[in-house]
């Protein structure tokens, strides 16, 4: 793990750490239910935007 | 052959079975296929070989309603007509265009998408197409269509030197029919202009009025005007149900691959709905056009999810740092609702050069359009949420019913309907046939008998109905 690390340009890492709270949202898996009963796949309108209910902050 | 004047033609003692008026894409497709069958045809082109400012001066006119070009810019008035200014965009209306519609009045044909498909060959010869691949479902609601880029074939470029050396075919440039004359069965001949001033009568067997989705309703509403009914004898729908194909940017969309959809050459992908998410939300046809973000647009985009989806927001701008294709404009061109108040009329103070009055055009997009605009974008969003394909954002005139925008594309300069098909006299000009209810020897061609519009672009539907009533009309006529 570390070697890959090492070889990973910082930006790399920078880069990946921030993509990780979204990756889900491009995922062809069906999220995790969750414990509130919300469905997380909800489609919302808000501001226009077409989104998931996972997607909101 | 083709002559510059009728002058000239009037010395070569040709003898036409039929006259076709207009040398657009119908007009020419019908007059290759009658001179292959032996038939001799004359083609009055009112323009001459080159685009003219005082030929197009002819198509002025006025558009009352909603905002629309000017009627002298929308069209080309020379050899080969409108497809001297096409795009080349193609596709075949939907079987489902062909269909009524319960939630739609006055839709519906009186053929199928099925009897225009015997002569797609023909057409994808004529346009130089290669063949469209099957439209590919993407959700039960969304289907991702083809519109395939013609090198957009100007008619009258390309088959000149064929028309030029046929025998059957004498092309009459600079020689404009003002009216035709009938007597309630028949069409009697044409009134002809030519050199700045009356040329006589045009006799001939037949008649195939071509000459645009505007002009064909000009030409039949003065014919029938002046000859008291006699050129249209059951005129309740002539000039109605007018339609075009509106065309705004609604939205824009942030695209997880952009790559995804193979886009064509222009970077544009299209997307329609089926027929069972069309039943379902009560709309009508649409086509979402995805045209690749400038990136300035981009960042503009990413900021404002921001506000609602942060960490969306970051992703994509970690995308965006790394490619920039990540976004897309939402271009939406949809189907209009087939109304009897969308009409041509004739000008009761206009008239051009020849004494012909000019177009009045009564144009207006109604609230059952404006749903489909909407309802569209939230079914296209929808579906690119739910399979993870982007993410999709309403502009918000289109979300809170505001005015459509007067700086956008507006429309597709698609004109269509006028003289529609259809079995029932009092909402509809022609049979199946494309045969002017009520006479023996009148006929049209071109989207002005269209009864709907679909979504797509004409030219297409047009050719392949030419192709048809050539092959008609060959079987009918005996030389």
């Amino acid at each position: 793990m570390s070697y890959f690390i090492k070889k990973m340009s910082r930006r790399k890492i920078v880069q990946a750490l921030i993509a990780l709270p979204a990756l889900s949202l491009f995922r062809n898996q069906s999220a995790v239910p969750n414990p509130n009963g919300i469905d997380p796949d909800e489609i919302v309108e808000v501001n226009g935007w077409i989104l998931k209910r996972s997607d909101l902050a | 052959m083709i002559f510059d004047s009728y002058e000239a033609y009037k010395q070569a003692s040709f003898k036409p079975k039929v006259c076709i008026l207009g040398s657009g894409p119908a007009g020419t497709t019908i007059a290759r296929k009658l001179g292959a069958a032996g038939i001799p045809v004359a083609v009055l082109e009112a323009g001459s070989r080159e685009f003219s400012d005082e030929s197009q001066d002819f198509y002025r006119g006025t558009t009352v309603g909603d905002y629309y070009f000017d009627l002298d810019i929308t069209r080309l008035r020379f050899m080969g007509g409108s497809s001297n200014h096409w795009a080349g965009w193609c596709r075949v209306l939907d079987s489902q265009d062909f269909e009524p519609k319960a939630w739609a009045p006055d839709t519906g044909w009186p053929i199928s998408r099925a009897d225009i498909e015997p002569y797609l060959r023909e057409v994808h010869d004529i346009l130089e197409l290669p063949d469209f691949r099957p439209d590919v479902p993407i959700s039960d609601d969304i289907r991702w269509v083809q519109l395939i880029k013609s090198p957009a074939v100007r008619f009258g470029e390309k088959f000149a030197d064929e028309l030029d050396r046929s025998k059957n075919i004498a092309v009459v440039l600079n020689t404009y029919a003002t009216e035709l004359a009938g007597d309630g069965r028949r069409v009697t001949g044409a009134r002809l202009w030519s050199n700045g001033q009356d040329a006589g009568a045009f006799t001939a067997d037949y008649f195939i009025a071509c000459t645009g989705g505007l002009e064909n309703s000009r030409l039949l509403l003065w014919s029938n005007q002046r000859s008291n009914g006699g050129v249209v004898p059951n005129a309740a729908a002539l000039g109605h149900y007018w339609m075009e194909h509106p065309t705004f940017q609604g939205g824009n969309a942030i695209l997880a691959n952009y790559n995804e959809f193979e886009v064509d050459a222009s970077n544009e992908a299209f997307f329609s709905p089926t027929l069972a998410a069309m039943e379902r939300l009560r709309i009508l046809n649409f086509g979402v056009r995805l045209i690749e973000s400038p990136y300035p647009n981009v960042k503009r985009l990413i900021a404002d999810l921001a506000c609602t989806a942060p960490d969306m927001a970051e992703w994509m701008s970690s995308q965006l740092d790394q490619r920039l294709r990540c976004a897309a404009q939402l271009y939406v061109a949809w189907e209009q609702a087939p109304l009897a108040s969308n009409q041509i009329e004739l000008s009761k103070t206009d008239v051009d050069h020849a004494g012909v009055p000019r177009i009045e055009l009564h144009w207006k997009k109604s609230p059952l359009e404006r749903r489909t605009l909407l309802e569209g974008l939230r079914l296209f969003g929808t579906t690119m949420a739910q399979k993870n394909l982007g993410r999709v954002r309403i502009d918000d005139w289109v979300s809170n019913g505001g005015d459509y925008p007067t700086n956008e594309e507006t429309a597709g300069h698609h004109h269509m309907g006028g003289s529609r098909m259809g079995t029932d006299v009092l909402k509809s000009v022609v049979d199946a046939n494309c045969k002017v209810h009520g006479m023996d020897n009148l006929y049209v061609g071109g989207s002005s008998v269209f009864c709907t519009s679909g979504q797509c672009n004409p030219t297409t539907t047009i050719t392949a109905l030419a192709c048809r009533l050539g092959d008609h009309l060959s079987k009918v006529i005996t030389v």
